[in-house]
């Protein structure tokens, strides 16, 4: 019945169509990816959205690529793109060696040309490439002959080859030289691209869909799945209901229990849960909203202690996830699993621990159930964007159980940028974030936790924190960077400068007649031209051919 | 008369920048930056300071609304900070969509509601004019998101006639003749107009109901009836004639209406017209195309305002000489 969803217009096609062709065999195929938002441009150096990097890695290649282990140390399990294969020259230099097959979709091949000027692009002020702050350890990219690549690291450090492959998409040098960088954000290339990757450019409707299609020539193999279509939306009830429909194929995330719970009835759908790399949690302003000093109640480190053992933060997830979702130790996403150490020294939920870690510090109950000390009363304002019906859930039930210790919690609902704005101002006391993180925990955790770090919004500060992650980020041997990261999360969750809510599960809905599907947290459409649709399975919209 | 209409021409000028430098002053002192990190990376505050300097938001608040003006004086809207291209091609899409919804929403409410009103009036007091009562009040106490969402539903989840969202269908509209997709076209509009239409269609029906049954126990009328002309005669032809001067209004009224629906329906269906571009804007404060979208929204309202004010003058050539003065 589904197959049919858009049956009048298949009529119309069957009557007026302009005498296209059929696709049959293996190479045929359409995926129809429904997708919230839309991209603001295709050419790699000017943004970092999800969509757009969704869209652009299916077009340009790297040099290599992470694997499905997400391994980010040393160049284990990574796996060759455009380079087949590198070498360390000494501990400071790399030689990347190009695959003599790769070429640029106008036929041209790709050289270590190509290579030294996409490096110089992301690295250059003008440009302000959002990703250029992950090259700083590198400090050159030579091209010594055409097929080879040198780059060149300031320093030794334990990803040094993941930095020097997972953030450059290779550019055409022959096409973007002559544009001055200052025009590269508005580019017309960024909105028609030519690039080296297992898909091409076909078009783009603004606001609407946009389209690409397999390159037969491809040099790693041609991809099964012939055409891949985006569909925008604004809104995830609507692009969930396309996938349930069957006007679309596929969704990366359905976020909520609910949409899942409506996937889940659709026959044509198949589930695919996967480590998501987004998690929740209280953010605690420890500086007072003036700046003057220490926030006079979560400044101390025994009341925010208190705060973590007030509240149950297993039932919270349960209520708001259900099955989906797990409470990390600290705030880390869920595919960082080797970093969740199941000793830290996390406050358990636990309201008479709470109860007493409050009272040592003198605040005392009131008549009125709240706590106070010194004629303050133990109230906080936590700010909740408005937009978000799980964080909205979740301050609904952090404003209940601390009540249950006298705390009294104001929530603050306010649109989700206005929320940023006031938590980057320190004009806070504790915010529900949610934040998604990339494959290295070194780039996402440092700015955040570490003394001046640029998103350091706690304003937490402790020495010892900041040496222990110097060390986990600076470590030869795994081992030795493992226990660097144990002990820094240590410090971290024994200071408690937030409380971790929960990292929920990423559960994607996908069309079941495309088999072969593996998705990456970070990067999930990364391995769609794997995917395949076996002939006997096709369908209308995959047969045609215009 | 042209005098009249200069004399409104330049009022509707000054209504539209008044509009435009609220919005501008409004927007820049909103809590909000445009350029929050949407990836999974933080954004560095270097990139952020460049990006700042690049729009020239680093600038005190007076010199922007100077540059602004300028540039507005020159036809040039800015730059997107979330679509990085000029605000002008991106309006240049949207404009369009937004105007085929528009109207195909604002026609469908005429006729529906016309229609509608005028059975009401001639079965006034009725069971069917009691049951269409109820039924116009249901629909004109919906919020339009709702109808909205129901109507993807229930038409187009459960049952397949139309599809959900956009304004062709990607896969299939480039393999089609140019009537099937005119075809195309026209079902992906009818659910977004419908929903639009349908509740303007419920005010209109009230107001028409009250206008003609007003008409209809005029002196004129009367005389009709006297002469011995059908009443399906003297309904259509004599009193709802006198009743449109109210619809002629409801239509100037009816467009700020649908700009502000438009925002929640296009929202709903994902149509790419101005009200998804506005409230898109919105979201990631990209405040050229939030001026722009109340730029464009401000015209077309008092444009409208404007040819309601000038249909009704035709169509009432008393109240046509009573305006000029």
């Amino acid at each position: 019945m589904r197959r049919l969803a858009p049956l009048a217009l298949i009529v119309a096609v069957a009557c007026t169509s302009r005498g296209g062709g059929s696709c049959h065999g293996e190479h045929c195929g359409t995926v129809v990816f429904a997708a919230i938002g839309q991209p603001a441009t295709l050419l790699p150096p000017v943004t970092d959205h999800f969509l757009d990097r969704d869209i652009f890695d299916q077009i340009f290649l790297k040099l290599a690529d992470v694997g499905p282990g997400l391994n980010t140390v040393g160049d284990s399990g990574f796996e060759p793109q455009l380079a087949d294969r590198w070498t360390w020259r000494d501990s400071l230099t790399l030689a990347f060696h190009l695959d003599p097959r790769a070429r640029w979709q106008d036929g041209r091949p790709v050289t270590a040309g190509d290579v030294a000027f996409t490096f110089a692009a992301y690295s250059d002020s003008v440009l302000d490439a959002p990703e250029h702050i992950n090259l700083a350890h590198i400090a050159s990219v030579a091209a010594p002959d055409s097929a080879t690549a040198v780059f060149r690291f300031r320093q030794r450090y334990p990803e040094m080859f993941f930095d020097a492959v997972y953030y450059l998409r290779i550019l055409p040098a022959h096409l973007l030289r002559s544009l001055p960088l200052r025009q590269w954000r508005s580019a017309a290339f960024g909105r028609s691209p030519i690039g080296d990757g297992p898909y091409r450019f076909v078009r783009w409707d603004p606001g609407q869909s946009l389209e690409l299609e397999a390159d037969s020539t491809f040099f790693l193999g041609r991809p099964h799945v012939r055409r891949l279509i985006w569909r925008f939306a604004s809104d995830l009830s609507v692009a969930v209901t396309q996938v349930i429909a069957g006007e679309a194929d596929a969704i990366e995330v359905l976020v909520s229990p609910a949409n899942v719970a409506r996937a889940r009835q659709a026959t044509q759908l198949a589930l695919y849960p996967y480590p998501g790399s987004a998690y929740l949690f209280v953010l605690l302003n420890l500086r007072a909203r003036d700046g003057s000093g220490p926030n006079p109640i979560l400044g101390d480190v025994a009341v925010r202690r208190a705060l973590v053992a007030a509240t149950d933060r297993v039932r919270m997830a349960q209520s708001v996830f259900g099955a989906a979702a797990k409470v990390p130790p600290v705030p880390i996403p869920e595919f960082w699993a080797g970093l969740w150490f199941p000793d830290l020294p996390v406050p358990p939920y636990d309201t008479a621990l709470a109860d007493r870690l409050l009272e040592q510090r003198g605040w005392r109950l009131g008549s009125d159930g709240v706590r106070h000390r010194g004629g303050r009363k133990l109230a906080i304002a936590l700010a909740v964007p408005s937009t978000s019906p799980a964080r909205r859930q979740y301050a609904q039930l952090i404003q209940e159980e601390l009540r249950a210790v006298g705390v009294e919690v104001k929530l603050d609902l306010m649109d989700n940028v206005t929320l940023e704005d006031r938590v980057r101002r320190g004009a806070y006391d504790a915010a529900i974030q949610a934040w998604a993180n990339g494959p290295r925990p070194s780039f996402d955790l440092t700015p955040m936790w570490v003394a001046g770090g640029g998103q350091n919004y706690a304003h937490y500060t402790n020495p010892a924190f900041d040496r222990w992650i110097e060390a986990a980020t600076t470590a030869r041997a795994p081992a030795a960077a493992l226990r660097a990261w144990r002990a820094a999360l240590g410090v971290l969750a024994a200071d408690a400068p937030a409380i971790a809510l929960a990292a929920p599960d990423n559960v994607a809905a996908i069309d079941r007649r495309i088999t072969n599907v593996r998705l990456r947290p970070d990067s999930y459409w990364a391995y769609v031209r794997d995917w395949r649709i076996a002939p006997d399975r096709l369908i209308a919209r995959d047969r045609l051919v215009r | 008369m042209a005098a009249w209409l200069l004399r409104r021409l330049v009022a509707a000028l000054a209504i539209v920048f008044a509009v435009v430098t609220l919005v501008f002053f409004a927007i820049h002192l909103a809590p909000g930056t445009p350029f929050l990190p949407t990836g999974d990376r933080p954004l560095d505050p270097s990139v952020e300071a460049g990006l700042k300097a690049r729009f020239g938001l680093d600038r005190p608040l007076g010199a922007q609304y100077v540059s602004y003006l300028d540039a507005l004086a020159h036809g040039d809207l800015g730059e997107s900070f979330s679509q990085q291209r000029p605000v002008s091609m991106a309006l240049k899409e949207a404009v369009p969509n937004t105007v085929v919804l528009a109207a195909t929403a604002l026609a469908l409410e005429l006729l529906l509601g016309l229609a509608i009103g005028a059975v009401q009036a001639a079965y006034a007091g009725r069971r069917l004019d009691t049951l269409l009562t109820h039924t116009t009040l249901f629909f004109y106490s919906l919020p339009t998101f709702w109808l909205g969402l129901v109507l993807l539903l229930v038409f187009g989840q459960e049952l397949h006639w139309f599809p959900i969202g956009g304004v062709i269908d990607p896969v299939l509209h480039q393999a089609l003749s140019p009537a099937g997709r005119l075809l195309d076209r026209l079902r992906h509009l009818a659910l977004p107009a419908l929903t639009l239409g349908l509740v303007g269609a419920a005010g209109t029906a009230r107001f028409q109901r009250a206008a003609l049954l007003e008409a209809l126990s005029q002196g004129f009328v009367k005389t009709a009836r006297a002469k011995g002309l059908t009443e399906t005669r003297v309904l259509v032809a004599h009193a709802l004639r006198n009743a449109l001067l109210p619809a002629i209004t409801l239509m100037g009224l009816a467009l700020p209406f649908l700009l502000t629906g438009s925002v929640v329906v296009e929202t709903v269906f994902a149509w790419p017209g101005m009200g998804k571009l506005a409230a898109d804007a919105v979201l990631s404060r990209d405040y050229p195309v939030m001026t722009a979208t109340t730029l464009a929204a401000a015209t077309l309202v008092v444009a409208g305002s404007l040819l309601a004010d000038v249909l009704y003058a035709v169509a009432d050539p008393r109240v046509g000489r009573e305006r000029p003065r």
